[in-house]
């Protein structure tokens, strides 16, 4: 649905955008991660015909978006970092022109300004100055305008930015039920709205790719196995060498002697887990819990743009 | 096409949403009301002092056409006020996002934001018809010559507003367009007599007469229509309108 490819984009000296490619299929939620200056909005400009980029391509549903501009807007609805809102207006107002710079009939164009705003809960603010509305329904009002016209893609930057936790929760709902429908590429410096709303993600720094892929690839690809703790009742010493007898990897204890961290490669089998139990129980150490622990994506993030 | 009306009516009613068309009405008419007050006087004066003088009475074209030149003065404060804010607080406050991102090509922009312009330009022209009706009311003026005259006016307003959208297009601070635009216009208007200086005699004179707008109007208050004048005014029109398109074009690939 939406295909980058090698994008490049220079402010002067700067190198914004260093061939940036992507491609997301029709109905995933994209996740574009990175630090504040990553080079983010650039990005979406460009997909979305703001500014041009130096090198290189975007298309959105198969229309590039500099040789066929109208058909690949007509399919687009986005949502800058600061919505493009006219304070002089009314909400209501403003989607029905926004429906009209989207070219959407006049028969159909007061039916799809009410669905609009129906579907982002704007009936109490309807008949209201954008000017003097609070900024989770300015944000709201900004997304009202970008899916007013019912586009195939939808991108997204920083769309929770600003709002307060409550507000943060509804959107992020609003996104996720908007997936299926809609191609929705969803940018974010949070790390954990990204690890939840989103079927996919990359990450950017510094004008690059650094890597992409679902969550779970992304955080085993990081390292060469997994990591488990264990907890063990007592003797927690002596289980740890124990431990390094039966074949697992940098065994250490954690903040009391009694729990313990230790990694198994890939190569290492399965039935290493039945051994580590069994040597547990058998030693009289008292086996408690034995979990895997899974790495955050703030881990991932930082170990990867270091 | 749809997209053009869309944009102007949105800018037509934000000009009046906002303190901007109120200020230019009272502008306007004010300065108008002011002038008027003053060449009527001393046109009452003139024509009764002219039989005990043995000279020729003033006429009420001459009264009328000294009040559409001083008109060209007036627009010259409001049309940068009219434009300013067409493309330059769009850009700072980033709503010119929504008009790059939907699909309308940027020529349909800047003919959005020019109708939007003119119309309430073309409505301040309007209501300045108060003064020359007066005289027709009062008097017996020359109805074709204040026909023309008209029309001559608002193709000065048309390419007064293209200049002015141009230079709104290239910055995102409004003060300065609204400077510059000023700036513009004032030059147009005194090129006339700067030529010869700056000319020197010969083309360079000429080409400079002709680019000044003053030169054009003339036949307009005169009551004649022209051709070749109207098309200078259409040939600027178009000229600063093409380059608006340009300029909001020209992001895309800077």
């Amino acid at each position: 649905m939406i295909e980058v490819s090698a994008l490049s984009k220079n402010y002067g000296e700067l190198r914004a955008l260093d061939k940036v490619s992507f491609s997301v299929e029709k109905g995933q939620i994209f996740g574009f991660l990175g630090a504040n200056g990553a080079g983010k909005s650039t990005t979406m400009d460009i997909i979305c015909g703001c500014i041009g980029a130096d090198n290189g391509s975007a298309k959105i549903a198969g229309y590039d978006i500099t040789e066929q501009p109208l058909e690949a807007k007509r399919r687009l609805g986005y949502l800058p970092d600061v919505a493009p809102l006219h304070d002089d207006m009314i909400v209501e107002e403003f989607i029905e022109y926004a429906g009209q710079l989207r070219k959407i009939p006049t028969n159909a164009l007061k039916s799809r300004v009410d669905s609009t705003i129906e579907k982002l809960a704007l009936g109490d603010v309807r008949k209201r100055l954008i000017g003097n509305l609070s900024k989770g329904y300015r944000q709201r009002v900004g997304l009202a305008q970008a899916l007013v016209h019912d586009p195939e893609v939808l991108i997204l930057d920083e769309p929770t930015e600003g709002l307060d936790p409550t507000q943060i929760i509804e959107i992020r709902k609003l996104i996720r039920s908007l997936a299926g429908q809609h191609t929705i590429l969803l940018s974010s410096h949070i790390l954990s709205e990204v690890q939840n709303t989103c079927d996919k993600i990359i990450i950017i720094n510094r004008g690059k790719i650094v890597t992409q892929g679902t969550y779970e690839q992304l955080s085993g690809s990081m390292e060469s196995g997994h990591i488990y703790k264990l907890k063990v009742a007592r003797n927690g010493s002596n289980a740890l060498t124990t431990l390094g007898r039966i074949g697992v990897s940098n065994v250490k204890s954690g903040s009391t002697p009694e729990d313990i961290e230790f990694a198994v490669s890939h190569s290492a089998g399965d039935n290493v887990l039945d051994d580590v139990a069994k040597a547990m129980v058998d030693g009289g150490f008292g086996l408690r819990s034995l979990t895997r622990k899974t790495r955050s994506l703030e881990d991932i993030f930082l170990q990867l743009t270091k | 096409m749809s997209g053009i009306l869309a944009i102007a009516k949105r800018d037509l009613k934000a000009y009046f949403a906002s303190p901007t068309a109120p200020a230019i009405f009272w502008f306007f008419l004010l300065f108008m009301g002011f002038f008027f007050n003053n060449f009527v006087s001393l046109f009452m004066k003139m024509a009764n002092q002219a039989p005990m003088m043995g000279g020729q009475a003033p006429t009420v074209e001459q009264l009328l056409k000294a009040l559409f030149y001083n008109q060209n003065f007036i627009f010259l404060l409001i049309i940068p006020a009219v434009t300013m804010a067409s493309f330059s607080e769009e850009r700072r406050n980033q709503s010119l996002r929504l008009l790059l991102t939907a699909p309308c090509t940027s020529l349909e922009i800047v003919l959005g934001k020019f109708i939007s312009a003119t119309s309430l330009m073309l409505i301040v022209l309007v209501a300045s018809a108060v003064y020359p009706l007066y005289t027709v009311f009062y008097g017996n003026p020359d109805k074709m010559m204040i026909l023309t005259s008209y029309l001559g006016l608002t193709l000065l307003v048309m390419s007064q507003i293209a200049f002015g959208l141009w230079i709104s297009s290239l910055t995102s601070n409004q003060f300065l367009a609204f400077v510059f635009t000023m700036f513009g216009l004032f030059l147009l208007l005194i090129l006339n007599w700067m030529a010869p200086n700056i000319g020197g005699g010969g083309l360079g004179e000429s080409v400079l007469k002709y680019i000044a707008n003053t030169e054009h109007l003339e036949p307009f208050f005169k009551g004649t229509l022209s051709v070749s004048h109207t098309t200078y005014f259409l040939i600027f029109t178009g000229l600063f309108l093409f380059f608006t398109n340009v300029t909001l074009d020209s992001q895309r690939w800077r």
